[in-house]
């Protein structure tokens, strides 16, 4: 609960504010203005043939991509595709890959016995084993699905891990002499301490999931806009390439921002 | 003839690691009577948070027996009010513990806070109160249970000298208005001197008690009179004098 009534402030803090404000709009300005660049000098480059379209695109074509995939009513659907094989492999990850650290924190031994195996299966690149995900799951969704939740649950699980372990050893020892149970520790202590550890995890986890849709669908898709990129790719429809991709930067950085505004949701009083 | 509230009879704790053992205590012994207030120094690294541990039942004795005459409430260096709870949402954290969190329970922890000057800030997170206040909601925290044994591992080391000073007058009032029997383990004897009514001196590990002594103020239990009565410094020297033997 936060006093917010207003309160009469003195002229110097008006100024104060008021410099803040202006600095923030400023920064604002500017970050779209170098937005309205990059895109004007890409556009004038292909239109004025200093560079060929054919390779390097435009933005304009890149609209009319846009428009003539939503006209053939595909658009969606390949958003649609990759959105939910990326939804659903980071959903699985961050559930599974909570649930795993939490397991390692309750158990030291098996903490200790399962150490080298994730040091490792960390250290693998997940794309080696892209032939067996195909020969397993097939071609479909599941394929991608799998490889988004193999790239992102490892890190899940070290990530939460080590903010477990890294509780404060003072307020477990408060707790004991409390006279409180793991469990108790775990729902007191544990879980709510390593809430923002949970955040930046999720966070990390965004980029993780869309590496692994994006990347399975390298390697097996028949739809979704890593197929478009490759697909793009191989017929050399370059606009088709840059208007996946532009679209892939727009959905993560959505994605992101729902993150980012769970955080402010959940931490509600940061220390500060 | 008062009733014992903590009693260690030939205490011997040894410590494992994998270089080797280490014997933090030996054959210590002493008790402590209800209602009272002990105060236990010693040379650093004496193993005087392993003593409040076994007192706690936290650890188990390797030989000897540690008893105790009722429940114990622990109170640590820092005050460790969970940042993301409230102060009242704090102080009802062991009655959660314990399973007492109903209404009569959470009622005494809430006029016990309003009685020691907590009342306005019970809606208030940690990181609004000052150092002082934050050691106080500590302490009700400690007493929301209602133990009869407060262990106080060096609660005021954390806070700079002049909240120490006011930090100490309050908890020691509190303590007393409460009667509840309390040790406290420090490494400050002017503080041991101005609180407690017996001072034990430790030795060099492993501990045993060397000294234990009455502290006699004419029935003043007020810290900072205390300080400036004339036996203060009489103590002072004999406590210095005997630490460094």
């Amino acid at each position: 609960m936060k006093n917010r009534q207003k309160k009469n402030f003195s002229a110097e803090h008006a100024r104060f504010l008021k410099r803040r404000r202006n600095k923030l709009i400023v920064v604002w300005c500017l970050r779209l203005g170098l937005l309205a660049l990059i895109l004007g000098i890409w556009e004038t480059v292909a239109a004025t043939g200093l560079s060929d379209p054919f390779l390097t695109s435009s933005p304009s074509r890149i609209c009319n991509t846009i428009a003539s995939l939503y006209r053939d009513g595909t658009l969606f659907y390949h958003i649609g595709t990759t959105l939910w094989e990326t939804l659903v492999g980071f959903a699985i990850a961050v559930v599974l890959g909570y649930g795993i650290a939490l397991a390692l924190w309750w158990s030291e031994t098996l903490r200790r016995v399962l150490e080298p195996y994730i040091v490792v299966l960390n250290a693998l690149p997940k794309i080696a084993l892209g032939p067996l995900i195909i020969i397993w799951f097939g071609t479909g969704s599941k394929a991608i699905v799998f490889m988004t939740v193999l790239v992102g649950l490892i890190v899940a699980i070290m990530h939460m891990l080590s903010a477990f372990i890294a509780t404060d050893k003072n307020k477990l020892l408060l707790l004991r002499s409390m006279g409180a149970g793991k469990l108790q520790t775990l729902a007191k202590l544990v879980v709510p301490s390593s809430l923002p550890a949970f955040i930046s995890m999720l966070k990390v986890n965004v980029g993780m999931a869309w590496i692994g849709s994006i990347m399975g669908e390298y390697i097996v898709s028949r739809a979704g806009l890593g197929y478009l990129i490759v697909y793009g790719g191989q017929v050399f429809k370059l606009d088709l390439v840059m208007t996946a991709t532009v679209i892939l930067c727009i959905l993560a950085a959505g994605m992101y921002f729902l993150v980012a505004l769970l955080e402010k949701f959940l931490v509600k009083n940061p220390e500060s | 003839m008062k009733k014992e509230m903590l009693r260690f009879s030939d205490v011997t704790l040894i410590y494992h690691t994998v270089r080797g053992e280490t014997t933090a205590i030996e054959h210590l012994s002493f008790d402590v009577s209800e209602g009272e207030f002990v105060a236990i120094i010693g040379p650093s690294g004496c193993g005087k948070t392993t003593l409040l541990s076994l007192a706690a039942g936290l650890i188990k004795p390797s030989d000897g027996n540690v008893e105790r005459g009722g429940s114990c409430g622990y109170m640590l260096q820092k005050d460790e009010l969970f940042p993301w709870r409230t102060i009242e949402k704090n102080i009802f954290l062991p009655l959660e513990i314990k399973g007492q969190n109903d209404a009569a329970h959470r009622e005494r922890a809430r006029s016990l806070a309003a009685k020691y000057g907590l009342g306005d800030f019970l809606e208030s997170y940690p990181s609004q109160l000052s150092g002082g206040m934050r050691q106080r909601a500590a302490l009700i925290r400690t007493l929301a249970t209602d133990p009869e044994i407060l262990l106080l591992d060096e609660p005021f080391s954390a806070l700079d000298y002049q909240t120490r000073l006011n930090v100490t007058e309050d908890v020691a009032g509190i303590i007393r208005s409460e009667k509840k029997t309390a040790v406290l383990i420090t490494h400050d004897i002017s503080e041991a001197i101005s609180l407690a009514d017996r001072v034990f001196v430790l030795t060099k590990r492993p501990a045993r008690v060397a000294f234990s002594h009455e502290m006699e103020f004419d029935g003043v239990v007020n810290p900072l009179k205390r300080r400036e009565m004339h036996q203060f410094s009489g103590w002072f020297e004999v406590l210095w004098r005997e630490l460094n033997l």
